[in-house]
């Protein structure tokens, strides 16, 4: 029972991090259309910075954290506004490809400049467990699990009651409409890709918790995208949702599965494919995902 | 060159080869093809080799992405199972190379089928999402399975025909260049028949297509188990130049790399791929070139342009698509337009 309720909590803690990864991937995809392929690299450059801050610079935890989610937005911004401009009315083939294609470009600069060893964030509770009984939880995961839900609450207040977040629903519904009604479309964008890479760059210093800061971080960026996927591209609440059950899945996955040889084939680091095989089996079955609305073509 | 163009009748028209320009600088290329391994030096050769093999697996994408509009993350796993396919049959089941080239090819492309048959109700992003995890679990089978040894790698035999074998770089060089030829005539005639012609409506307006009558799920998945041949034969190729394969050469790296070369060399077209394909193989060369010249000089510099190389595709694949959409054909056309109405404008 206590192991059951261990992975259940890593399951979750993992899931906080894939939930925020795909809430940016929603966000941004639902203000601007445009499928971030590069959102974990943005993870991993937000830990990075995080990491430079902390370790290199020696600035207090906290603090570190806080200028490497403003450079992060600044990031996102700047990225929005050199590349995505241009890109207005492109064909979705073409953003697609620019995404993947930044996040070639963002890994090699991170590979430049900080090279491509592993490095930890000195962060104040690194190693330290909470003992429940006979059950242990690690103090990074709860942290994790408690901010993640109030920058959940967060965004719920943002989006339903602020001005600047209703514009931004509206924008994402339809944005010539919003233009018409007066909303600053360039400047939704903008602040939705902030928003975006915040988020990510929150979700790559809580996941720098649990491993360590490197360039090969950005996978988790795929799998957060199953996330997005099993929840539904178009909601946010189902992006929380999806991150947490495809956290779930990988827990159990890797509890259950992991070490299992069945007839030839070794099914070890069963981990790494858990969001994939999930993402086939969504897209096989139910596209849109769990929130997600039916996509109507019209001619 | 605004020579004689007229057309007088309908085997002309459809010529593959349509003046005699295009004849006579084919067969200058086709001369040099056949000289050059003479006076180049192995290591020219070796690039070449690999240039061959990538423009026959971009040929393949080129067919996916730029004439049906589709979008691929996995040809990089196509890749992959053509070449394990390959060393499979040549070494366990002791199968001739003449044999496994097309056998992976098939087996690459029943795959492909395999992939296209959810395309039917994928569209965009969803499609790409769907390639890309597929090309992960790829990844993932082909490292753990027995079959495959893993990480541990394959060893690969070497083409034997009869007593003589494939062993320098001048003769895998014929050998390449032979096959690459062969696929870029067969993309070129996929291109002009019915079946082409299919692609190019279903890219532009699908449904309108359907409504025409060209059956969208036949072509659609025609065009991906085709495209997975391509890449599966030249998979298979790799795997006997190179001689030793693991799963992680075959990654989505490979696949970026490959939209790559396709977009910079012009999507849609033929030779867009070929010129996409030289390029993208060339640059790490010309990497190292630019290195090793720096190396005397600056040497913490070369230290950190090893990693370049697919900065550099993401850079290429940006500026393209920013910057100039139709590619190499793009400027090469408007270079060919700009001398053809010279002096006048258009």
């Amino acid at each position: 029972m206590e192991k059951m309720i261990e992975i259940v909590f890593n399951g979750i803690s993992t899931g906080a991090i894939y939930a925020l990864i795909a809430l940016g991937f929603v966000l941004i995809f639902k203000s601007t259309g445009i499928l971030n392929f590069a959102q974990g690299q943005l993870c991993m450059f937000g830990a990075f910075m995080c990491y430079y801050f902390a370790t290199v610079l020696r600035i207090p935890y906290v603090l570190s954290l806080l200028m490497a989610m403003a450079l992060g937005a600044i990031l996102g911004a700047l990225v929005d506004i050199l590349i995505f401009k241009r890109l207005v009315g492109e064909p979705l083939f073409s953003t697609i490809i620019v995404t993947v294609g930044l996040a070639s470009i963002l890994t090699c600069m991170a590979g430049l400049i900080w090279g491509h060893d592993v490095y930890s964030i000195q962060s104040p509770f690194m190693d330290s467990t909470v003992t429940l009984g006979k059950m242990v939880f690690s103090q990074a995961g709860l942290y994790t699990i408690g901010v993640s839900l109030v920058l959940f609450a967060l965004f719920m207040l943002f989006f339903n009651r602020s001005l600047l977040g209703v514009a931004m629903r509206g924008t994402a519904e339809d944005s010539k409409t919003a233009g018409l009604m007066g909303v600053n479309v360039r400047k939704i964008y903008m602040i939705a890709w902030a928003i975006g890479s915040l988020v990510a760059v929150l979700a790559g210093i809580f996941l720098a918790e649990r491993s360590f800061v490197q360039t090969s971080m950005s996978y988790t960026g795929i799998k957060a995208m199953s996330a997005a996927i099993l929840g539904g591209m178009e909601s946010i609440g189902g992006a929380i949702i999806g991150g947490l059950l495809v956290g779930l899945a990988e827990s159990f996955a890797a509890t259950y599965l992991s070490g299992m040889h069945v007839g030839g084939f070794h099914f070890g680091d069963i981990k790494d494919v858990a969001a994939f095989a999930i993402m086939i089996i969504v897209l096989m079955i139910r596209p849109q995902g769990i929130f997600g609305k039916k996509e109507v073509k019209r001619v | 060159m605004m020579g004689r163009t007229f057309k007088v009748n309908y085997r002309e028209d459809t010529a593959l080869f349509q003046n005699r320009w295009v004849k006579g600088w084919l067969g200058i290329l086709a001369a040099l093809l056949v000289l050059a391994p003479f006076f180049l030096s192995r290591y020219e050769v070796s690039v070449l080799n690999e240039m061959g093999i990538a423009a026959i697996g971009a040929l393949g994408l080129n067919l996916l992405i730029g004439y049906t509009g589709q979008i691929s993350l996995c040809h990089g796993a196509f890749l992959g199972i053509g070449a394990y396919t390959s060393a499979l049959l040549t070494g366990a089941a002791g199968i001739h190379f003449l044999l496994a080239l097309p056998l992976s090819g098939l087996m690459a492309a029943l795959l492909g089928l395999i992939v296209g048959i959810p395309s039917l109700r994928l569209k965009g992003l969803y499609l790409a999402l769907g390639t890309l995890a597929f090309g992960f679990i790829v990844e993932y089978v082909l490292f753990h399975w027995d079959l495959t040894q893993g990480d541990l790698g394959m060893a690969v035999r070497r083409i034997q025909f009869g007593n003589f074998e494939i062993e320098t770089e001048k003769q895998y060089f014929y050998l390449i260049m032979t096959v690459a030829a062969l696929a870029t005539l067969c993309a070129t005639n996929l291109v002009r028949t019915k079946i082409g012609r299919s692609f190019v409506a279903i890219r532009d307006r699908d449904i309108a297509a359907e409504a025409m009558g060209i059956p969208l799920a036949k072509y659609k998945v025609m065009a991906f188990a085709v495209s997975s041949f391509y890449a599966g034969s030249a998979g298979c190729l790799l795997a006997h130049y190179n001689k030793w394969i693991v799963p992680g050469a075959f990654d989505i790296s490979v696949s970026i790399a490959y939209i790559a070369m396709i977009i910079i060399g012009g999507m849609g077209t033929i030779l867009g791929s070929i010129l996409g394909a030289i390029l993208i193989t060339g640059i790490p060369h010309g990497i190292d070139y630019v290195t090793d010249l720096f190396r005397g000089s600056y040497p913490a510099i070369s230290e950190m342009i090893v990693d370049f190389k697919l900065g550099i595709f993401g850079l290429i694949i940006i500026g393209t698509l920013l910057f100039e959409p139709l590619g190499l054909v793009g400027i090469y056309r408007r270079i060919k337009a700009y001398f053809k109405t010279w002096p006048y404008k258009y």
